[in-house]
């Protein structure tokens, strides 16, 4: 059991319904990826790649039919390991044409009484998650320090309420926010963006959570508060070694904070491996379209010799038109004619390309 | 040597809250400076990139510049003629040579009209044009901005992000500006289609000689698409001059900790020029925090490494943008 | 259970479905019932007006005093004075059809005036608005009603300018806000910028465009509650007089005899007033959910 991964998503579907389309958005389809314990999962996609879905569906957070609807979420903390999902496929039932889901029914109440039950430990507790905007997610009417005392007193052993009040301006300190015993009574409203922000991880540090979901953390920060708030991030992965999955689609955060990387496209994991193989290797091993992703993005070179970007033609992929074979094919600029036809009808599959590092591309196939 | 285009002399914005709940009676408001103090020039078929923190006071400067907000005081050269005081009606007739591109995607479109229709009604406002060259005009505007025809009869609601985006450029085209403020116009896009844009910006300048004022806190793309940029802080341009002077040999101490974030957030470790700044006046930045000198003063390195030096905080000499040779200016007592 | 299925269309062929399709049954169920309600009065409406009645409404017939429904060609039967009622019923509309339209158009117009003034200009404008509306809003609409009828007469034109400005408020506060959400996302800064001249901003980006549903929503609740009003003065007595019929003095009338077991006089306008305004409610409601989308979807 101690090798095995603290969290394990295997082929996760989660789908959410166009009432103007009559159709399925399915914002995350077949997602496999796994987080081993002490490391940082750095998760990387656009918007509509269902990175952030993914990291809700863990957490049993989605709201909207039909939700999830299909996978496996394998938890293992305390040494035992157990599926987040178990027990809800009876909720469900899916009608399949071709191979393509075209019909789902769902007890909704019945699944969501369920899915609290299982969840109700986890949340906040095992798995804490700090989101992107820091002031909507702090309580307006509470102050910052109460709110953190709380979830102590909630999720940890620590119930008197003097001890846990210490120990939420321990955190307060902790997470470098200056005079912490003064600033335990401001409301969110009294500080800055990334004064909130640093409050958000205190809170979910405090519970002494094993994995921590952090969605976009930097995401609509100043370009200096963004920097600090990624140095203290480093600063409490060398210190505390907390479990991470960290997700943004902002690669310069991920490159500097992650071990290891899942670039997502469509609702679905393209490439998965060491970050240094992925966000710093050379172009040929990766899957084009992390390539064209990192190609896009303006660098020294471009600056300097002023050169045009290197864009990614066409659109991001409409989650409800998912074709048939691979998903980036449209957009494509690596595609040879040996592996056209395979491109254009069949999906490919996450296989491994080299030791610990995947891709799903038909251009690493033979 | 290419025309002067826009001027901006001085120009103040100072916006006016009312305080409390009887302030209408008391008359009693509070005084937020947006932009205090601003004079650059632009040239034609030049960029010039303003970049800073949120409510800075970029985009204020962006609406002033075109008179969608009247200026509190200063002048704004237009041509070389004065816009300042300019009538509704005058305004109406220059709007056809000075656009806006939005932030937001959806702001310039409709939603209830086809984007053939917003795009005619674009190109007849300041021009009367026969149906022909209405429809001859649609079809060039759309390949300048790499638009397919078939989403002419669409609503924007069945447009993606970068299909909004070319639509607001050739709304904002059809018009033929030779003026373009641009306020963050790939910020609310994704990272793949954010070049497209940025190269699609460039490609027009260049073929039609546009003049841009560009609004944006994204680093990267301001150093690439610009000729020169100013740098703002709290409502006054800190430095200004050539994009890679300003990127890569920064005077003051504001514009280089903005581009060693940039650089610090994917290097492993941090350097050493905002090590010593990790105390906790960094979360600290807002209008309503009185200051005294130089408004940068309570976050600045430099001023604690002088040892505070007076002159920092005098009221008396706040530091003014002064020129140190090729243009490149800085407000700045200790310039690095 | 919630089932969601799929349309089984192509890759690339999901366009949006048209609003009728994926409306629900109840709210076509309503919009068609009061658009038949609307046709009804209208056409009604017309044959009053052209004197095409079954009888003359006016014609006293002693000899026919209270008959019942079906004496004698007279579908709903007769009242106290023998006059034929469902004649009568047709040519009540005639007191609330056109004194209606103009509550409708006084509360559209001034409405919509307000609204784009308030949330359009805003500063100064806004607030004074607001005041006023404050103010109208806060007198009981009667009891304005009675002093104007006390002050010049009980004519039905006068109740409907009252009731007209009434409903001001509220159609201009649901201008207002629209307008406040258009300028929120930009939009009529964009317009502006764009060189638009004001006008054509105000009369066909805002109001065409983006308030057009919600004036029809509206015009359609207003015409309810002004059909609603008159009936309830002229059962009063303050409103339409008699002779002329109008379905509350109609009802009133013939109220007198009901515990005599002669229910027919008034139930039949009883009856005409509960579907009518009815129909026009639920076409409002029914507008509003297809048009403007129901929330909590």
């Amino acid at each position: 059991m101690k090798n095995a991964p603290l969290l394990k998503i295997e082929d996760l579907r989660t789908y959410f319904y166009s009432r103007s389309k009559q159709a399925f958005i399915r914002s995350v389809d077949g997602v496999n990826l796994e987080i081993r314990r002490g490391e940082t999962l750095g998760v990387v996609g656009e918007s509509g790649s269902g990175k952030s879905i993914t990291a809700l569906s863990v957490l049993g957070l989605i709201s909207g039919g039909p939700g999830v609807i299909a996978g496996k979420i394998l938890f293992g903390s305390n040494g035992e390991q157990k599926d987040l999902l178990d027990g809800l496929e009876g909720y469900v039932k899916i009608g399949r044409e071709q191979n393509r889901i075209m019909q789902v029914s769902k007890d909704v109440l019945g699944w969501e009484r369920r899915s609290d039950e299982v969840m109700r430990t986890i949340r906040g507790g095992e798995i804490a998650m700090i989101f992107q905007n820091p002031k909507a997610s702090l309580n307006p009417f509470t102050p910052v320090g109460k709110q953190i005392t709380e979830a102590i007193r909630l999720h940890t052993k620590i119930t008197d309420a003097q001890e846990a009040a210490e120990r939420a301006i321990y955190w307060l300190k902790r997470v470098k926010i200056d005079s912490p015993a003064l600033r335990f009574d401001n409301y969110p409203f009294g500080l800055s963006g990334g004064m909130c922000q640093r409050a958000m991880i205190a809170m979910a540090l405090a519970c002494e959570p094993a994995l921590l979901i952090a969605d976009e953390p930097t995401t609509g920060l100043d370009a200096t508060i963004q920097s600090k708030i990624v140095d203290l991030l480093a600063e409490l992965k060398s210190e505390l070694g907390t479990t991470t999955m960290l997700i943004s689609h902002d690669i310069s955060v991920i490159s500097r904070l992650s071990d290891s990387v899942v670039v997502m496209y469509g609702g679905t994991v393209v490439e998965y491996g060491p970050v240094r193989d992925i966000l710093t290797a050379s172009i040929s091993s990766k899957h084009p379209y992390t390539s064209a992703l990192l190609a896009s993005i303006p660098g020294e070179e471009h600056v300097r010799d002023k050169v045009a970007l290197q864009a990614i033609e066409g659109d991001v992929l409409d989650t409800i038109n998912i074709p048939a074979g691979c998903r980036f094919y449209a957009r494509c600029n690596r595609v040879t004619p040996k592996i056209r036809e395979n491109c254009e009808r069949r999906e490919p599959d996450l296989r491994e390309i080299a030791p610990g590092h995947r891709a799903r591309c038909w251009l690493y196939f033979d | 040597m290419p025309k002067t285009i826009l001027e901006v002399i001085d120009l103040k914005k100072h916006f006016f809250h009312r305080k409390g709940l009887f302030s209408a009676f008391s008359g009693e408001e509070r005084r937020i400076p947006a932009v205090d103090g601003v004079s650059f020039y632009l040239k034609e078929n030049e960029t010039v990139g303003l970049v800073g923190e949120s409510g800075c006071g970029k985009t204020t400067i962006g609406r002033t510049v075109l008179r969608l907000a009247a200026p509190t005081s200063g002048r704004i050269l237009f041509d070389d003629k004065d816009i300042t005081t300019a009538t509704t009606e005058q305004l109406r007739k220059l709007r056809g040579q000075m656009q806006m591109i939005f932030q937001d995607l959806d702001a310039a479109l409709n939603p209830k009209m086809r984007i053939r229709d917003i795009l005619r009604e674009a190109i007849t406002v300041h021009h009367k044009v026969s149906d022909e060259e209405v429809s001859r005009r649609i079809g060039e505007l759309l390949e300048q901005v790499n638009l397919k025809k078939g989403k002419l009869s669409n609503f924007p609601h069945e447009l993606s992000g970068g299909e909004k985006r070319r639509v607001g450029i050739a709304r904002v085209l059809s018009v033929g500006p030779r003026l373009i403020v641009a306020d963050e116009p790939t910020s609310a896009l994704d990272v793949s289609i954010q070049a497209q844009v940025v190269n699609l910006l460039r490609d027009l300048q260049s073929q039609l000689g546009l003049s841009y004022l560009f609004i944006s806190h994204d680093l990267r793309v301001v150093e690439l698409i610009s000729h020169k940029v100013a740098v703002m802080y709290l409502g006054k341009i800190v430095e200004m001059g050539l994009s890679g002077r300003i990127a890569h040999a920064p005077k003051h101490p504001y514009t280089h900790i903005l581009w060693s974030s940039l650089v610090e957030k994917q290097s492993k470790e941090s350097s050493s020029a905002t090590r010593n700044t990790q105390s906790g006046i960094w979360g600290v930045f807002d209008f309503e925090r009185p200051y005294s000198g130089c408004r940068f003063a309570p976050r600045c390195p430099v001023y604690e490494s002088q040892g505070r030096p007076t002159v920092c905080t005098d009221p008396a000499s706040e530091p003014q943008l002064r020129d140190i040779g090729d243009g490149h200016q800085v407000a700045c007592h200790f310039p690095l | 259970m919630k089932n969601y299925s799929q349309r089984s269309g192509e890759i690339g062929d999901f366009s949006d479905i048209p609003f009728w399709k994926k409306a629900d049954a109840a709210d076509l169920v309503y919009v068609s019932y009061g658009l038949l309600i609307v046709t009804l009065v209208v056409v009604s409406y017309l044959l009053g007006a052209f004197h095409l009645l079954p009888h003359d409404p006016h014609d006293i017939r002693l000899d026919l005093m209270m008959s019942p429904p079906g004496t004698a060609g007279h579908l709903l039967g007769t009242d106290f004075m023998g006059r034929d009622i469902f004649s009568r019923l047709i040519v009540g509309i005639q007191a609330y059809f056109l004194p209606g339209l103009l509550a409708v158009a006084i509360s559209l117009i001034g409405g919509s005036t307000l609204g784009v003034l308030a949330g359009y200009r805003g500063g100064m404008a806004d607030t004074a608005i607001t005041y006023f509306t404050n103010l109208v809003d806060s007198f009981p609409r009667l009891v304005l009603i009675l002093l104007v009828v006390a002050a010049f007469k009980p004519d039905i034109y006068y109740i409907m300018i009252v009731v007209g400005l009434t409903n001001v408020p509220v159609v201009a506060s649901l201008v207002k806000g629209k307008i406040l959400f258009l300028k929120q996302k930009n939009f009529v800064e964009a317009a502006v910028s764009l060189g638009l001249p004001a006008r054509t901003i105000i009369l066909k980006h805002i109001l065409w465009y983006n308030c057009r549903s919600l004036l029809i929503i509206q015009a359609t609740l207003g015409m309810g509650e002004a059909i609603l009003m008159e009936t309830s003065l002229s059962y009063l007595g303050f409103g339409v007089q008699e002779p002329s019929p109008s379905w509350g003095n109609m009802v009133q009338a013939g109220a007198n005899y009901f515990m005599q077991g002669k229910f027919w006089p008034s139930t039949a306008p009883a009856l005409a007033i509960l579907f009518t305004i009815m129909g026009f409610h639920l076409l409002g409601d029914g507008l509003n959910n297809l048009l403007e989308g129901k929330r909590g979807r």
